[in-house]
């Protein structure tokens, strides 16, 4: 009767869940235009189950995940042998959009034990008390790459277990551009050829749409020693200290403007098009990450992966690096189960590698790294391309900056001043922390 | 339910009285069956402790048999349900949205006080310096019950020295009372082991330790390992201070954070939820960037939503007009053309046109050679957004047109030909008129809805281009997405402040909508 019954409530608490969620976005809107997650599971709590509805907490299962659909099936697999080793059930859910809906869940009671995702979730997963820490053993964690142990930290306590790494570098149409560009010069000027040729219709391809995209954007700015935050002693983010409009930031944003003059950064390449351009085999360079690459071999494109070029009197560009990891619900009603799977579930090497599959990150584990690169060379040329790469900010400040950075590039690539546009865009990153608290 | 009509009928008419009774019985088990519906929810709701909806659902149990089972209010019978729908899907979200407006509920600020301060206290437990990690085996008392027994842990320390921990302290446990296979403790003597299955059970594991010398104690980190960790920060009740022991940095509330005293160093993380009175709203009046915003997208939001009004009723209209006319052939084929862009779903439109107002790949420049950079420059995108919207908008205007002139009286058009008007004379005097009786809620209506039109807005520019310095203001914005750039997606979440605009936007809406249902009704008494 119990577990029969929580169907029904769930469907009611998600249900009152939605008419609150609606009403605190848009009281007045007369339907059409919110997008809400359905709440509609009838997962079993099988060891093989994955329900690809918007999840409703299964609340059979002895574990509960939350991953995306790329990763869910891999996570399933492993998840699978964990469940048969230990004698419990494990359902994985799809979550389309896992941060904002593990948020809302977290808020109704309904979390889930574990999600997978991004490092850079950790601030404000922390801020709203729903991560719990999670105690890796100094033996465990020296195993790891430390880029990937540091993303996994915040204010000194660690939150999860990362499992791949994940970094922006040019990916190039080897039938197009044989040799790697080493400069943007270098790169322009094969591009340009190859515009005149009427083999390609732009130089180059970087996501950055009419909003701008200061993920996309940032390597320029690191390239000329800029960047978003400066570093605290221990060399955590500062949030008190914005460099949006230091020196090096003007000057790197300057060399974005030149580019745009010349062809090599447009705003009408975004994240619809860039992918599709490299694609069709109508652009010859793109900077992007793993994520592209399934698509690209698919199409049967030859492409190489390099290190990002450098820029002419400043230095190499350095893309951000991104962690995935598994995080563990401070909610989460199976504590002892989720913290079994990701601190010895989840570290052990053939785990790691096999979570490889989930868009070939080079994995975190030194372990699993060194067994994937030898039968996979696009793995080190993605770890070659970070070398030198800050990992991506984890603290919640970080939601103050997308937009007005972001759209501080599109302004500059559409031919505005640099040096005005970016130090105005600093001022109201800084203002935007503040009224943030 | 029109239980009692046919009950009295079945008196009157004896041939009719089985079908009557029958029917009574069907009300009567509906009845029963709505009550025992109402009942269900009510017990999953005490299950999971919301009393006061148990209250509201007992309430309405008794709503519902006084009604439908009594002859005291038929008229109510006929509205309850309008009502209750009313209630939950109209009154109950204003009232909700009203009531965050008051507080700070948003990101950081999620729980009550006494859950964000465990919660920051939990984050400062730290591995004791130099303390080893144990191999971990969950066990109680061997023949007390598994599910309630005290826990104890058998643990397997560094050097493979074997320890029994439980509330009581650490003791050293015999190598001859335990089976140690590859590193942890599968058999001791006097003790039962549990599997993950039963430990997962044991709620109090998360919380249980094993106390240890210094202050900490040894927890488990999931099923396998211990470790000895101990708290940094403590909280005491009577000064209602936070203090760290690691740093001796006391901590005091303010502004529903735990602040340093001192005034140096950052805030603890978690922060909790409290009311703050009007502060939401009186930081909308007074914040520079919300009112110098404020007013141009404004402006824009009502001209946007005018102009979408006017530019799809008029060509809806003429379109209707037109194929009004019995003596174009293929009519049928022809509107059902015409209603296609309405049968498509409105974001993939959407998707579409965006790409087609594409400055480089999209057709329309590529086709008229323009090179106007439509969704980048402020105006141009304003004009793309409102053409996309004459194509999605249009169909429902015409089929609105279609449908009312077909329900104009004909005698009214023939005086109207009788008396010498012209074709255009006919319709501005006659038909328009007629015509906007018929409409004109429904063009408010319209009205109401473009001016939250936040899916179009969203999936085209998303408010964009926005005008350097201030990334918050947008050429294209809306109220509506304004307000969720300014509240959950610019920066942090805020529900609170979102709830306020939302207020803000409800009451604008309502002030702006009311002349409009006034006018329409003035229309009515005019025909």
């Amino acid at each position: 009767m119990h577990k029969r019954a929580y169907g029904t409530a769930a469907v009611l608490t998600s249900a009152a869940l939605l008419v609150s969620a609606c009403s605190s976005t848009s009281s007045g809107s007369s339907g059409g235009g919110t997008t809400s997650p359905s709440s509609t599971s009838s997962a079993t709590a099988s060891p093989s189950a994955v329900s690809s509805s918007a999840p409703a907490r299964d609340a059979n299962a002895d574990l509960v995940i939350w991953a995306d659909a790329t990763a869910a099936p891999f996570v399933q697999a492993l998840a699978a042998q964990f469940a048969q080793q230990n004698g419990v059930s494990v359902a994985v859910q799809i979550a389309n959009d896992v941060r904002g809906q593990y948020e809302t869940a977290f808020k109704a009671g309904q979390a889930p034990d574990i999600i997978v995702g991004a490092h850079d979730w950790l601030g404000e997963l922390v801020a709203n008390g729903a991560v719990a820490p999670v105690q890796l053993s100094s033996d465990v964690a020296a195993g790891f790459n430390p880029l990937a142990i540091k993303a996994t930290q915040y204010n000194g306590q660690t939150y999860a277990v990362p499992y791949g790494v994940e970094n922006l570098a040019l990916v190039r149409n080897t039938a197009l551009a044989p040799t790697a560009p080493a400069t943007m010069e270098q790169l322009i000027a094969t591009g340009k050829a190859l515009v005149k040729a009427k083999k390609a219709t732009n130089i180059m391809a970087d996501q950055m749409g009419k909003t701008g995209d200061a993920y996309h954007g940032y390597p320029f700015l690191s390239a000329c020693g800029g960047g978003i935050f400066g570093t605290k002693s221990n060399g955590d983010y500062d949030p008190a200290n914005v460099i949006v409009g230091g020196a090096g930031s003007v000057k790197g944003a300057a060399a974005m403007g030149t580019y745009a003059k010349e062809g090599a950064l447009s705003t009408n390449i975004d994240s619809t098009n860039a992918d599709s351009l490299f694609q069709s085999g109508k652009v010859a360079f793109e900077i992007t990450g793993p994520w592209s690459i399934p698509a690209f071999q698919k199409a049967g494109i030859k492409y190489a992966i390099d290190p990002l070029p450098s820029i002419a009197g400043c230095g190499k560009m350095q893309p951000f690096v991104g962690v995935q990891m598994f995080y563990v619900s401070s909610a989460a009603k199976n504590m002892t189960v989720a913290q079994t799977f990701v601190t010895s579930f989840i570290t052990s090497e053939a785990a790691q590698e096999s979570l490889f599959q989930i868009g070939q990150r080079p994995p975190a584990l030194t372990a699993a790294y060194d067994k994937v690169v030898t039968s996979n060379p696009d793995v080190a040329a993605w770890a070659t391309a970070a070398k030198g790469g800050q990992l991506m900010p984890n603290i919640p400040a970080m939601n103050s900056v997308w937009g007005p950075l972001g759209q501080a590039m599109a302004d500059v690539i559409s031919g505005k001043p640099a040096a005005a546009t970016f130090k105005s865009a600093d001022a109201a990153i800084v203002k935007n922390i503040k009224s943030a608290g | 339910m029109a239980l009692q009509p046919t009950a009295d009928l079945a008196t009157a008419d004896p041939g009719r009285g089985g079908r009557a009774l029958g029917q009574r019985w069907l009300g009567w088990a509906a009845l029963a069956l709505s009550v025992v519906f109402i009942g269900y929810v009510a017990v999953q709701l005490a299950d999971k402790g919301y009393t006061a909806a148990v209250i509201v659902a007992a309430f309405l149990a008794l709503v519902v048999l006084a009604l439908y089972g009594t002859r005291r209010a038929v008229p109510l019978k006929y509205l309850l349900p309008g009502l209750l729908l009313l209630l939950g899907l109209q009154v109950w979200p204003i009232v909700y949205t009203v009531a965050t407006s008051l507080t700070n509920y948003g990101q950081g600020h999620l729980v009550t006080k006494e859950a964000a301060t465990a919660q920051d206290i939990a984050y400062s437990v730290r591995q004791v310096p130099g303390s080893p990690t144990y191999q971990l085996s969950v066990a109680v008392k061997a023949g007390s019950p598994i599910t309630t027994a005290p826990l104890a842990f058998l643990l397997v320390g560094q050097g493979g020295s074997l320890y029994v921990g439980d509330s009581s302290g650490l003791n050293p446990l015999a190598a001859s009372d335990a089976t140690v296979t590859s590193g942890r403790i599968t058999a001791a003597q006097g003790y039962t082991l549990l599997n993950l299955k039963d430990a997962n059970q044991r709620k109090d594991l998360s919380s249980f330790a094993v106390p240890t010398a210094g202050g900490g104690g040894i927890k488990a980190s999931g099923f396998n390992t211990a470790y000895e960790g101990k708290a940094q920060l403590s909280y005491d009740r009577a000064t209602d201070t936070v203090t760290d022991s690691s740093t001796g940095t006391v901590y005091v509330s303010k502004g529903a954070r735990w602040v340093p005293k001192n005034g140096q160093g950052e805030a603890l993380p978690v922060g909790w939820k409290e009311n703050v009175g009007t502060r939401n709203f009186t930081d909308i009046f007074t914040n520079d960037t919300i009112r110098s915003g404020f007013l141009g997208i404004f402006v824009w939001n009502i001209a946007f939503a005018t102009l979408s009004v006017l530019s799809t009723f008029v060509l809806g209209m003429l379109l209707a007009l037109l194929l009004n006319n019995r003596t174009i052939r293929g009519r049928g084929v022809y509107r059902s053309l015409l209603i296609l862009p309405y049968a498509v779903p409105a974001f993939v439109s959407a998707l579409v046109w965006l790409s087609m107002f594409n400055q480089q790949f999209g057709v329309i420049n590529q086709v008229t050679g323009l090179g106007v950079d439509w969704l980048g420059s402020p105006w141009a995108a304003r004009a793309a957004i409102l053409i996309t919207n004459l194509w999605l908008g249009f169909p429902y205007m015409f089929i609105v047109c279609t449908g009312a002139l077909q329900g104009l009286p004909s005698d009214v058009l023939e005086a109207a030909r009788i008396d010498g008007a012209g074709a255009f004379r006919t319709l501005r005097s006659v038909q328009l008129p007629l015509l906007l009786v018929a409409v004109g809620p429904l063009l408010v209506a319209s009205f109401a809805f473009n001016f939250n039109n936040f899916g179009l807005i969203f999936l085209m520019t998303k408010g964009g281009p926005f005008l350097t310095p201030d990334a918050q203001i947008g050429s294209t914005d809306l109220l509506i997405t304004y307000a969720y750039r300014l509240a959950i997606n610019g920066t942090a979440p805020n529900y609170g402040l979102a709830s306020a605009v939302s207020v803000i936007i409800l009451v604008i809406v309502g002030l702006m909508s009311f002349p409009g249902f006034m006018r329409s009704k003035a229309l009515e008494e005019v025909s």
